[in-house]
């Protein structure tokens, strides 16, 4: 079943080449640094001692869809068919839908549509008994890990289409800081497990070195 | 193609959050992962602290070891599937 989930098709990723980055960049990487007070947490993203490391990886995947889900919640307002018309993170770029599955041929979409396929899909996998067992002593799938790395991979373009679209926004409602812990949280889980390629992060890879050079 | 447009005229999932709630609800979450680690941490010391006061085999030890694993693994399966139900549900602390 891996091969639903694989990384075959590319064509719901198109970056575009030679397009000048605009000022936006500059509020976000001036805010980058500004998050909520805490310990480390890079420490508790690491796997521990003993745990399965899928039930960790499930654990916390729905943590950040939560997460994500709540924040873009608040944003609903200003990502609309017209500030939106297509879902982007920066002008370099855009995002077509596709699940793999019910949707095969990428749909282009505006960012609000896209979002909202994104969720539901997402959703539907965590519900899905399947591949994420709620009762004790029920085995994950033998390709859970592909299909979280799907998931996240997906939640991820949400976070790049925020920053890029609407971190004036989120500035404005003064939620920067939550969300700077949000995703530098969710990086340093992707990169302690490996599962998202570097090249799916490139929209964000200046704010992640920020977010993330600190406390190495 | 009719099965596609199906799934896309589905209703929408996103629902409006208040900035306050989420800004509270990452507040406490934050709070809360630096706790649930600390105390994993305490809980596996203690065990070992009672583990060395005891003349347990290596054998029982390491069962011992096993069933707190087991206890905490269970413990996040459980807290997945209430986040997943309703995300402000309050979660109970493993004793
Ligand atoms: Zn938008």
């Amino acid at each position: 079943m891996s091969f639903l989930f694989g990384n075959r098709n590319n064509k719901t990723f198109k970056p575009k080449k030679n397009i000048p980055e605009g000022t936006h960049q500059y509020d976000l990487m001036q805010h980058a640094a500004v998050t909520l007070g805490s310990g480390n947490l890079r420490l508790a993203v690491m796997l521990p001692e003993g745990e399965d490391q899928n039930e960790w990886v499930a654990v916390n995947t729905v943590d950040f869809f939560n997460q994500i889900n709540m924040l873009y919640g608040t944003i609903t307002e200003f990502c609309t068919e017209e500030t939106c018309p297509v879902m982007s993170a920066g002008p370099k770029y855009e995002y077509h839908w596709a699940d793999g599955q019910a949707v095969k041929k990428p749909i282009k979409c505006s960012a609000p549509k896209y979002i909202d396929y994104l969720m539901s899909w997402v959703q539907d996998q965590l519900d899905d008994e399947q591949l994420f067992p709620s009762k004790i002593g029920v085995p994950f799938p033998r390709n859970f890990l592909s299909i979280a790395k799907t998931i996240l991979k997906r939640l991820f373009r949400v976070y790049a289409h925020i920053y890029h679209q609407h971190f004036k926004e989120v500035m404005q409602l003064s939620e920067e800081a939550h969300l700077n812990t949000s995703f530098k949280h969710f990086i340093y889980f992707v990169q302690e497990f490996d599962l998202i390629e570097r090249r799916e992060l490139a929209p964000l890879q200046e704010l992640i070195d920020k977010l993330t050079s600190k406390d190495r | 193609e009719s099965e596609e447009k199906e799934i896309l005229r589905r209703d929408s999932s996103v629902r409006n959050y208040s900035p306050q709630a989420y800004k509270f609800y990452m507040e406490q979450h934050v709070e809360n992962l630096i706790k649930n680690y600390t105390q994993r941490q305490t809980r596996k010391l203690q065990l070992e602290k009672e583990l060395a006061k005891t003349s347990l085999s290596a054998d029982a030890q390491l069962q011992m070891r096993r069933m707190l694993q087991q206890k905490e693994s269970n413990y996040i399966r459980m807290k997945r599937s209430k986040m997943n139900k309703d995300m402000f549900e309050r979660i109970t602390v493993l004793g």
